[in-house]
């Protein structure tokens, strides 16, 4: 019997391990990614039919709508207007393009770039819950916010917009099975531990070194950054 | 399409094979950063780098591949929850006198916030020179919020021209 990591696909087969999957301790990590034993699927069984509720995803059929009521449109739709797009957006716009100065040497306008970024950071209303509870269940429903997402990307034939959908739906899956070990075991889980981020896809790994690829996205470990902001 | 070659810093050996075949010189510069002005374009160096670290890049981008409406409200959607789960994992940070949690919450913001960025690359934002990307630029300096950077803004505009028809 085979089992597989549902976040970077690593294959544990029990005849080469000698030994059985349920006899691993729960504390049992994935030796490529670090997910939890829980975030490991038996091989023969099919993922599950993503559920009809739709859950959450309401909201993207209504917001769906208001660009529909948008005047003019070029071939792509969305340009311009600002008004249309949440601060909370027009940070991620900004940031992202600031990356994309950073990555054409353009190290001037990436900095024009962040400054209207952090403008519109600021001004994003702070969160009204501050709760991980609340996190944890948004992150689980995300699964099938990515599963729609990925219909979308998939009937209009978008490879860049389908690679989008794999790397995110696979960093935030592991995420999602980081707070729910964090709710459960508390503290302990990270004392002694660095966290690293992938500063190219977001992954985030639990350990004393980064691991030598991101599992996700397949870069060296000096793409990875340690977090320090807590540390201080 | 011109071309103009970028070493990047962190792969150089400093093999120095560069600085033997530029014609021009540029690639001979106190801060190890090729001398755009003077670079021609040409690729020798990037061929004689023994270690791959120079790259020609060109100087006008090609358009960004299109995206459609249907594409991209569904990824903006998903930028609006990414961003809103990053705002909480902010706020839990904020709040907490758990140094473990407190990392542990500034790191996923930090994913959130690559995994919102990424999605904003694939919902038309590839490209700062795009007419997307000018297009709001444009629309936030003709009718600015409170306190926008305008100047900044218009800056960006005159120093990052459109590499594609900008629609009106």
């Amino acid at each position: 019997m085979k089992y597989v990591c549902r976040i970077c696909g690593y294959v544990y087969e029990e005849d080469a391990e000698g030994t059985p999957f349920s006899a691993l301790p729960p504390d049992w990590k994935c030796p490529l990614c670090g997910a939890a034993k829980s975030d490991f699927r038996a091989e023969e069984v099919k993922t599950a039919e993503p559920s009809p509720a739709g859950a959450g995803y309401a909201q993207i059929g209504s917001e769906e709508k208001s660009t529909e009521d948008r005047g003019k449109k070029g071939a792509d739709g969305h340009e311009g207007e600002y008004k249309e797009l949440s601060y909370g957006q027009l940070f991620a716009v900004f940031s992202n393009l600031a990356r994309g100065c950073e990555k054409q040497y353009r190290q001037n306008e990436s900095k024009m770039f962040a400054e209207l970024a952090d403008y519109f950071d600021k001004r994003t209303p702070a969160a009204d819950t501050a709760d991980t509870a609340a996190l944890s269940a948004e992150l689980i429903k995300d699964a099938e916010r990515y599963t729609q997402l990925r219909a979308a990307a998939d009937e209009a034939a978008d490879r860049g917009a389908a690679r989008v959908c794999v790397w995110g739906e696979k960093v935030t899956a592991m995420l999602s099975s980081l707070l729910k070990r964090y709710i459960e075991e508390g503290e302990d889980m990270l004392s002694g531990n660095g966290i690293w981020v992938c500063s190219v896809c977001g992954f985030v790994y639990i350990g004393d070194a980064p691991p030598a690829l991101c599992p996700v996205c397949k870069v060296p470990e000096w793409k990875f950054e340690k977090e320090r902001r807590a540390t201080k | 399409m011109k071309k103009i070659a970028v070493r990047n810093l962190r792969l150089c050996t400093k093999d120095c094979l560069c600085l033997y075949v530029c014609p021009v010189g540029a690639t001979d510069t106190e801060n190890s950063i090729i001398d755009v002005n003077k670079c021609i374009g040409c690729g020798d160096c990037a061929d004689a780098c023994p270690s791959k670290a120079i790259s020609m890049v060109p100087v006008t981008y090609p358009p960004q591949q299109q995206k459609t409406e249907k594409v991209c409200a569904a990824l903006f959607n998903m930028v609006k929850q990414k961003s809103e789960e990053r705002k909480v994992a902010l706020a839990v940070a904020a709040q907490t006198d758990k140094a473990g949690l407190k990392a542990l919450m500034y790191a996923f913001a930090k994913s959130e916030q690559l995994i919102a960025e990424d999605l904003m690359r694939e919902a038309g934002f590839m490209l700062p020179q795009s007419a997307n990307a000018h297009k709001l630029l444009r629309s936030l300096a003709d009718d600015p919020p409170e306190g926008f950077p305008v100047k900044t803004a218009l800056e960006l505009l005159k120093l990052l021209p459109c590499n594609e028809p900008e629609e009106n």
